[in-house]
């Protein structure tokens, strides 16, 4: 019935955080994985200077109060991406986190590509892969550089199709033509470590939520099917 | 009010007087007695709520007291790492910094050095980076810089030895 699949995408979309993502991490959390740590003074990008608390002996110290609230956007917006069967794409090109980047993929049930971007994967995948092909509904850099320091071209390609972006940048990043960024580290384990968790407890969480409302909405309405018809007394059985 | 068992005795004592010295005065003065001693509620609810909680530190709180803003500057600092990787003679060794580091595996004791061995080192820099000739940007190497002192020396060790 269009009424309940209606309601079932539009209540979500009533609620600033209907999956509650905020609960899955705190500042602490964020301060023990070493998000806050950035690169040299030297490296240090233009436009991620209003992301950055300060620089200590030449080391940038990103702003967690900042990254705390990024953080919580581009969750509760993969989340709903998720919860409405979007296709997530997981980038990254650091080649220390490529098994643990393709292994959360696997886990929650998603896609990634960790090896050399081809030219025009997206921006010609009608030719290279055929008439019909689906892209991608949200693509998450978790290191938005590729091997020689430049912003991947994945991020280009995806503003070009209109396809939303979440992404960790670093300080040598360029977080303009991210949808979401998330200014904090992304070249620590720990770090890497947290963002794989939490993506995936967020895909899994908005994954299980539309199970839950889609059965609930297939009792309800079962429930009125039986209601519906006449109701024998016992003696006429 | 459970506030005043805790109160020292002599800020027992000034309330009491106040309480005391406003009864005298004419009957307008009820109201200040009372909002005297709401202020002082108050006050002393301040005072003792201010418990220090792990839940509320801020962040710039949390960096003051970190173990890398109170080391200082990295050159010729002590500290303990663990080894998470090894390739033949590299050790690669995190040490609670943003990178890691790699040293060659010592002539002395080579073969303890292994996954998850704990070591010492002598920090030189946190981040090798170069600003070379004609470029806009540092060139930055992803590691940090250490020599390697020895394997940390744990209490089972040396009653064995």
């Amino acid at each position: 019935p269009p009424d309940l699949e209606d309601k079932l995408l539009t209540e979500p979309l009533r609620h600033p955080d209907f999956f509650n993502v905020k609960e899955l991490f705190s500042l602490k959390d964020l301060f023990d994985a070493r998000v806050h740590l950035g690169h040299k003074k030297g490296c240090r990008h233009q436009f991620m200077e209003p992301y950055i608390f300060g620089c200590r002996l030449d080391q940038d110290i990103i702003d967690l109060d900042q990254t705390m609230q990024h953080l919580q956007l581009a969750l509760n917006f993969t989340a709903h991406v998720a919860y409405r069967k979007g296709i997530i794409l997981f980038v990254s090109r650091n080649r220390q986190f490529c098994h643990l980047v393709e292994s959360t993929a696997r886990e929650c049930g998603e896609y990634a590509h960790t090896r050399y971007w081809q030219g025009g994967l997206l921006t010609n995948a009608h030719i290279q892969f055929g008439p019909g092909i689906r892209l991608p509904d949200l693509l998450i850099f978790l290191s938005s550089l590729n091997n020689v320091f430049e912003p991947h071209v994945a991020i280009r390609d995806a503003a070009k199709m209109n396809i939303p972006t979440v992404g960790v940048v670093d300080t040598n990043c360029n977080p303009c033509l991210i949808t979401y960024p998330i200014p904090g580290n992304d070249d620590s384990p720990t770090s890497m470590e947290l963002y794989c968790k939490l993506f995936k407890m967020t895909i899994i969480r908005a994954k299980n939520k539309r199970k839950q409302i889609e059965v609930f909405q297939d009792l309800q309405s079962q429930e009125k099917h039986d209601t519906s018809r006449p109701v024998l007394a016992e003696g006429q059985a | 009010m459970t506030v005043t068992s805790h109160l020292p005795k002599y800020m027992l004592f000034s309330n009491c007087r106040r309480i005391s010295e406003s009864r005298f005065q004419s009957p307008g003065s009820q109201q200040r007695f009372q909002t005297a001693s709401e202020g002082f509620a108050q006050a002393a609810r301040k005072c003792y709520r201010e418990v220090p909680s792990e839940k509320s530190e801020s962040f710039a709180a949390m960096l003051r007291h970190s173990p890398l803003i109170q080391m200082g500057p990295a050159k010729d600092k002590i500290a303990i790492g663990q080894i998470f990787h090894v390739v033949e003679d590299d050790l690669y060794i995190d040490f609670g910094g943003k990178f890691h580091c790699v040293c060659k595996r010592p002539e002395v004791d080579g073969n303890k050095y292994q996954r998850g061995s704990r070591v010492r080192l002598r920090l030189l820099d946190l981040e090798l980076t170069s600003r070379f000739l004609g470029a806009t940007t540092d060139t930055t190497l992803l590691e940090a810089d250490a020599v390697l002192l020895g394997l940390v020396e744990s209490k089972q060790t040396k009653q064995k030895g």
